[in-house]
């Protein structure tokens, strides 16, 4: 009998596990991160970082602007990419899902199909960039991490976020299908 | 049996399920729809759907990462 | 082998409501390459060595190396999407990925609240992410969902389709950092003109047990709803 085949093998690593299951671990590790870390897990605030390393490296100067001047993001930019640790845990989240993915036999380069899909991503990706700047996080810093933080900020995150989503939703049916 | 099919690779959520929908609005029942997706959410959220409006799924993966949703149109 | 037609290997999703389970997972690849696996595994030693190695010099980037690995993995496995569970239940009606949003931030609440609470008693920082709130957080979150939505996907959820080896994804992760740099740079206009100086953290403006009461209220308030509006819809289309 082959691994493929194995009961084990399905539900831990072929089959979908339930959003119930993947919650609960998210929680618990949001947690882990946060005691050993000192820091809540937040995902956003490390692009920025990226985007100013390289900014530097093209000559500009990024650590005269306001952002670059507070505490954290100071010391994040001035570190480096290795003494920067929080980067890291995004590069992990990409390796992870290769793993992921690679485990369940279901890895595949999945080509851009459309000029629209395009234009959504790149749009998509500059609101995203700016408006998490803005909000002082994204989807796991302000909202998940911000939330659970009791930080009344993440709950106004949520709730603004769902017009937003309801917005882009609509933009999304009318232009981008 | 008469089958549809819908070609949703290289979509990401929640085209394949919004398309799927449409799709199935138009057609009769006891029409089969074979939904061709390789977004690992939509092999998710597809089956869940239907699940909740009483249609009959069954997911094959034919290839690696590529799966075809079968749906039974049962009303 | 001729496969019958309805050989269900396993069921796949347990659908509450229903009385028959519908849905099942055909495996059975009609192809000749056979699997990933020993690539995943050639993968996860590699992982692990760069763990062992960054560890040497920095042990604590080698947790949150770790840890990242386990959050994609798990996000990966679990079909996670926080974009999902903010966009589905007014354009789709599925509410499910809504509720597990609620168990997980619930979840964390609890460790973060114990945390947080001996930080206090102890009278330094409170731990967690407590940042101003203002106008510039209702205009960023309105930016960052339209931006989702249309990108098909958050910051996570990017990073991860990147992983799956989705094209598109990693354009959005492109554009997203660019995005990221255009708002560092209008930080300080944002900053100077609407933010106020420190956060607001529920329990120095409500006290501690209100605090933790009002808090995990409105979690279950939410999932109610969110259960309600589920069900609702359904009888609606259904």
């Amino acid at each position: 009998m082959s691994i493929k085949d194995n009961v084990y093998y399905k539900t831990f690593l072929k089959e979908p596990w339930p959003y119930a299951v993947g919650a609960v671990l998210l929680g618990l590790l949001n947690i882990s991160m946060l005691i050993s870390t000192g820091d809540a897990w937040g995902v956003t605030s490390h692009f920025a970082t990226w985007a100013a390393w390289i900014y530097q490296s093209i000559g500009g100067q990024p650590e005269a602007w306001l952002y670059f001047q507070e505490k954290g993001n100071a010391a994040e930019l001035a570190n480096g990419f290795l003494k920067d640790m929080q980067s890291l845990s995004d590069i992990g989240v990409i390796f992870g899902a290769l793993l992921a993915t690679l485990l369940a036999s279901q890895f595949r380069v999945k080509k851009i199909k459309s000029w629209k899909q395009v234009a959504g991503a790149i749009i998509g990706g500059l609101l995203m960039g700016y408006g998490a700047r803005l909000s002082f996080g994204c989807n796991i810093g302000t909202l998940f991490s911000g939330v659970a933080s009791m930080s009344l900020h993440g709950w106004v995150y949520w709730v603004f976020i769902f017009i937003g989503a309801w917005i882009g939703g609509k933009i999304l049916l009318r232009y981008l299908i | 049996m008469i089958e549809q099919r819908l070609d949703c690779l290289g979509e990401a959520c929640p085209v394949p399920l919004i398309k799927a929908k449409k799709k199935l609005s138009n057609m009769k029942s006891g029409e089969v729809l074979i939904i061709k997706v390789d977004h690992s959410c939509a092999m998710n959220n597809i089956p869940e759907w239907a699940n909740k409006e009483g249609y009959h799924v069954n997911i094959k993966e034919v290839d690696l990462g590529l799966w075809e949703i079968y749906l039974i149109k049962t009303k | 082998m001729d496969e019958p037609k309805h050989l269900f290997h396993y069921t796949f999703w347990k659908v509450k409501i229903m009385t028959e389970i519908k849905t099942s997972i055909n495996i059975k690849t009609n192809k000749k390459r056979d699997n990933q696996i020993f690539i995943g595994i050639a993968l996860l030693v590699a992982i692990i060595g760069i763990g062992f190695f960054i560890g040497n010099h920095q042990p604590k980037s080698a947790l949150l190396w770790g840890l990242g690995t386990a959050a994609g993995f798990i996000l990966q496995r679990s079909r996670f999407c926080f974009a999902a569970s903010l966009r589905d239940p007014l354009l789709t009606g599925g509410v499910s990925l809504t509720k597990a949003v609620v168990i997980a931030i619930a979840t964390a609440s609890v460790g973060f609240a114990a945390f947080q609470y001996l930080a206090a008693v102890k009278g330094s920082v409170i731990p967690g992410n407590i940042d101003p709130v203002g106008i510039h957080t209702v205009v960023g979150a309105v930016l960052f969902g339209i931006g989702m939505v249309i990108a098909g996907g958050c910051a996570s959820g990017t990073l991860m389709r990147v992983g799956e080896g989705s094209l598109m994804q990693m354009i959005t992760l492109v554009f997203f950092i660019i995005g990221s740099l255009w708002g560092a740079k209008n930080f300080g206009w944002w900053s100077i003109n609407f933010m106020p100086k420190q956060g607001v953290f529920l329990p120095d403006v409500f006290g501690w047990p209100l605090a933790i009461a009002i808090h995990f209220t409105l979690l279950l308030a939410i999932f109610i709803l969110a259960d309600w509006f589920g069900s609702k819809k359904n009888n609606e289309e259904g």
